[in-house]
């Protein structure tokens, strides 16, 4: 029952950009889009697995890189102990069998100019089992086992319900009988109302066939009652993955609890919800952070040994040290809304972008290091300005990459156990940064 | 591959079209005069008459401009010459420059004309869909290396490419003995082959392919990103399973559309090509074009008639091909259907 049917190791894929003949003529460094960064999960056997992030986390592209749709560059996936990138032959049919997807498009997934019939039937077809007839038969008996008629199997898919169309695409996955399934968002694209009737669908078959499910969503309400252990992703990496009802009674991952906390009553609508509810974008898969890659939104974010001020102001303030740093604050323009051609009044400037930029008070100490860094930057010079803040202000959680310790529920924060080399990588950084004149703004 | 939805489509469509009415029409004519030409034309094409040369269609008078000089009166004069129309139906639509039919010729320059469109189109389509399913699916490096060289092809004016291939090969051709004239049907008088043009099928061919290749190129990448595709694949679906079974059905319609207006086009091409004599066939809308033209102010009708039935065709096609169009294309994808 608990043996690992699935085992994940260190999965990468990475996708390169600039990449064409021309770039490479020219000499352009491919660019990585790390899509899937060094993610290590198991799913055992008769279990479901969640996998939940927001959009552009990755949890797609694993899935695919998982089913072997896509090659990986880096890490190993072994199914039922064979490893499955290697298979070839008779073994990967095999493999083709036992592990099967479903889904998220109610209208991509199936092919449009195939029957209900001829869509079910098509993992036999492509691995030969049966005849014609045998094959027809099973397609009216899978029909009705996911809730519709056996006399629908010669119907267009246009011709059903998304809801509908998702029983189907189900069924296609249960042909074969696999082992495991990975569903892909498989209720995303439907109402509220309908996706609990595919959910229940789902556990029923589940129970009644011993399958193994990798149940892949951008929403938590959705994996909670079918899941029983979830894998929280972010920025193609897995930060904290524990048995489902650990994960929401007591979330431990600063990302998760934000996650928790925005999961919204059903009345609002399911698209976007999560991305409106935690502040900040996503942050580019082309460019991930340095150290925890959710510390560029997350509310936790450690201070630096020494420092001390309120946790909503620490948020500001980095935020406000990485747009200098990006060079997303446009002096130019700012000296203009001032009304300064001549660029004399640096106080109205430096106000002017103090006000725009905290809601937050600021302690004197630090009020007076973000105007030291103001006004560097009415001075344009960018480079002084950051320098000034990233002295004051940086935090381990960018010098430090967390890690996912061993044991049963896991999380990659530093605030949370963490491996010992991680441990020790950031006692070291501590030690070096706990004398550079922290408490005492530089003048 | 064809559904119930898509025949009730074009069997609506068809209903509400009189265009469409219309151009099934004109090419149901045409195909069936190409067919039964030995049995419907009044006259072998071929045989010459010097006597009755020139002859204007039933109706019609030409005045000849024939400049002779005769002694009258000691006196050398200058005459011109009228000729009239002779009123027998015998050649309804006149003769050409050595008498030969111009109604039987047009019948059986149909032939001509069908056979190098059909021929030619089906050829430029399997090649220009093996071509372009083939880098649409796979990409990459094996997309860029053939659309290149389709582009390059394109680059080719055709008729450089057809003089090319007619030095490389002659004006190959190949002589079908006709079924009807064999089984003793039509008349023995009647021409007793049908001739296949096959440098001229390979001109027109390797031409149009490209227009092929690139919408089945399109097709191709739009659907291999589809997730029905991702699911095949997952099946274990070999890529032949999956360009056989999605990618070639789902990329059809446009390419059937496509390939309706290229045997117009195909048949132009044919015309000229026959027309600057590069063609093996002397039977051919566009020979016969070819030799009225030098006669075109005295004996309009030995080019126009056959100007005429290229119109014709090409107009009943390009109706076809719009009623296609316009049946297959909406909703065709599958997006109409309730959710
Ligand atoms: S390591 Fe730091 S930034 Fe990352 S989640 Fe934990 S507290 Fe937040």
């Amino acid at each position: 029952m608990t043996d690992p049917l699935v085992r994940v190791d260190g999965l990468e894929k990475y996708y390169y950009e600039n990449d064409t003949l021309l770039d490479r003529l020219t000499g352009a460094e491919p660019e990585a889009v790390r899509a899937v960064d060094g993610v290590s999960f198991e799913v055992r056997e008769g279990e479901t697995l969640g996998v939940v992030g927001e959009s552009g986390c990755g949890k797609s592209t694993l899935a695919e890189t998982l089913m072997r749709l896509r090659e990986p560059t880096g890490g190993s996936v072994t199914f039922d102990g064979d490893p499955v990138y290697d298979l070839s032959g008779d073994d990967l049919d095999a493999f083709r069998r036992r592990a099967q997807v479903m889904f998220q498009d109610p209208f991509s997934s199936l092919d449009p100019r195939m029957t209900a019939g001829e869509i079910i039937t098509e993992p036999l077809a492509i691995h030969d089992v049966g005849t014609v007839a045998e094959r027809r038969e099973r397609a009216e008996t899978l029909l009705e086992e996911v809730g519709l008629s056996a006399d629908q199997i010669d119907r267009y898919p246009h011709e059903f319900s998304g809801g509908q169309r998702q029983r189907i695409g189900f069924a296609r996955a249960l042909a074969i009988d696999p082992e495991f399934i990975v569903l892909d968002e498989p209720v995303s694209a439907l109402d509220v109302s309908v996706q609990a009737q595919v959910l229940n669908l789902l556990a029923d078959m589940q129970a009644e066939r011993d399958l193994t499910y990798l149940f892949i969503a951008h929403d938590l309400s959705v994996v909670r009652h079918i899941s029983d252990r979830v894998a929280v992703m972010y920025l193609g990496e897995v930060v904290e993955i524990g048995p489902t009802e650990e994960i929401f009674e007591s979330p431990q991952h600063p990302y998760t609890k934000a996650l928790l906390e925005s999961v919204p009553r059903a009345d609002t609508d399911e698209r976007d919800r999560v991305v409106e509810t935690i502040r900040g974008d996503v942050p580019s898969p082309r460019n991930p952070p340095s150290g925890c890659s959710f510390r560029t939104r997350c509310p936790e974010l450690i201070q630096p040994p020494g420092l001390d001020v309120p946790q909503a102001t620490f948020r500001e303030i980095s935020d406000f040290r990485t747009r200098i740093e990006n060079g997303d604050i446009d002096v130019d323009l700012r000296w203009e809304q001032v009304g300064d051609a001549n660029r004399e009044d640096r106080a109205a400037f430096v106000d002017s972008l103090r006000e725009e930029a905290f809601d937050e008070p600021l302690p004197d100490a630090d009020e007076e290091t973000v105007r030291e860094a103001i006004r560097a930057l009415a001075d344009g010079d960018r480079e002084t300005a950051a320098a000034t803040l990233r002295e004051r202000y940086r935090s381990p959680c960018e010098a430090v990459e967390p890690a996912l310790p061993a044991g049963d529920h896991p999380d990659a924060c530093l605030l949370n156990e963490q491996p010992d080399d991680v441990e020790a990588a950031r006692e070291e950084w501590e030690a070096e940064h706990d004398a550079s004149g922290v408490g005492t703004p530089s003048q | 591959m064809i559904s119930p939805r898509t025949l009730r489509n074009l069997r609506s469509e068809l209903s509400r079209s009189l265009l469409a009415k219309l151009g099934i029409a004109i090419l149901a004519v045409i195909l069936f005069i190409a067919l039964f030409a030995p049995l419907l034309a009044p006259h072998d094409p071929t045989e010459q008459d010097l006597d009755n040369t020139n002859i204007p269609p039933l109706g019609f008078t030409a005045t000849e401009n024939q400049t002779t000089s005769e002694m009258v009166d000691g006196e050398v004069k200058i005459v011109e010459k009228q000729v009239v129309v002779n009123t027998t139906a015998e050649h309804p639509l006149g003769t050409d420059s050595l008498g030969r039919d111009v109604l039987s010729r047009t019948m059986f320059g149909a032939r001509t004309s069908l056979l190098v469109g059909l021929f030619g189109t089906a050829i430029a389509v399997v090649l220009g869909v093996t071509v372009g399913i083939t880098a649409g699916y796979y990409g990459g490096r094996i997309d860029d290396a053939l659309m290149r060289f389709a582009d390059v092809m394109l680059a080719f004016p055709s008729l450089v490419l057809a003089i090319a291939l007619i030095g490389l090969w002659g004006q190959a051709s190949l002589r079908l003995p006709d079924p009807l004239v064999a089984s003793g049907i039509a008349s023995q008088t009647m021409p007793e082959s049908i001739v296949l043009p096959g440098t001229v099928i390979a001109v027109v061919a390797l031409v149009n392919w490209v227009w092929f290749a690139r919408v089945a190129r399109g097709e191709a990448l739009s659907v291999r990103d589809q997730e029905y595709v991702k699911a095949a694949r997952s099946m274990g679906g070999s890529d032949l399973h999956v360009i056989l079974k999605h990618v070639l059905p789902n990329s059809l319609t446009p390419i059937l559309v496509l390939a309706t207006i290229q045997i117009a086009a195909i048949i132009l091409l044919e015309s000229s090509l026959s027309f600057l004599g590069f063609s093996g066939a002397q039977l051919s809308w566009g020979f016969d074009i070819a030799q009225g033209r030098q006669y075109l102010s005295s004996s309009w009708w030995i080019a126009t008639v056959p100007g005429l039935a290229i119109v014709a065709a090409v107009v009943g096609i390009n109706l076809i091909g719009d009623w296609l169009r316009d049946a297959l294309d909406p909703g065709i994808e599958g997006q109409g259907g309730a959710s």
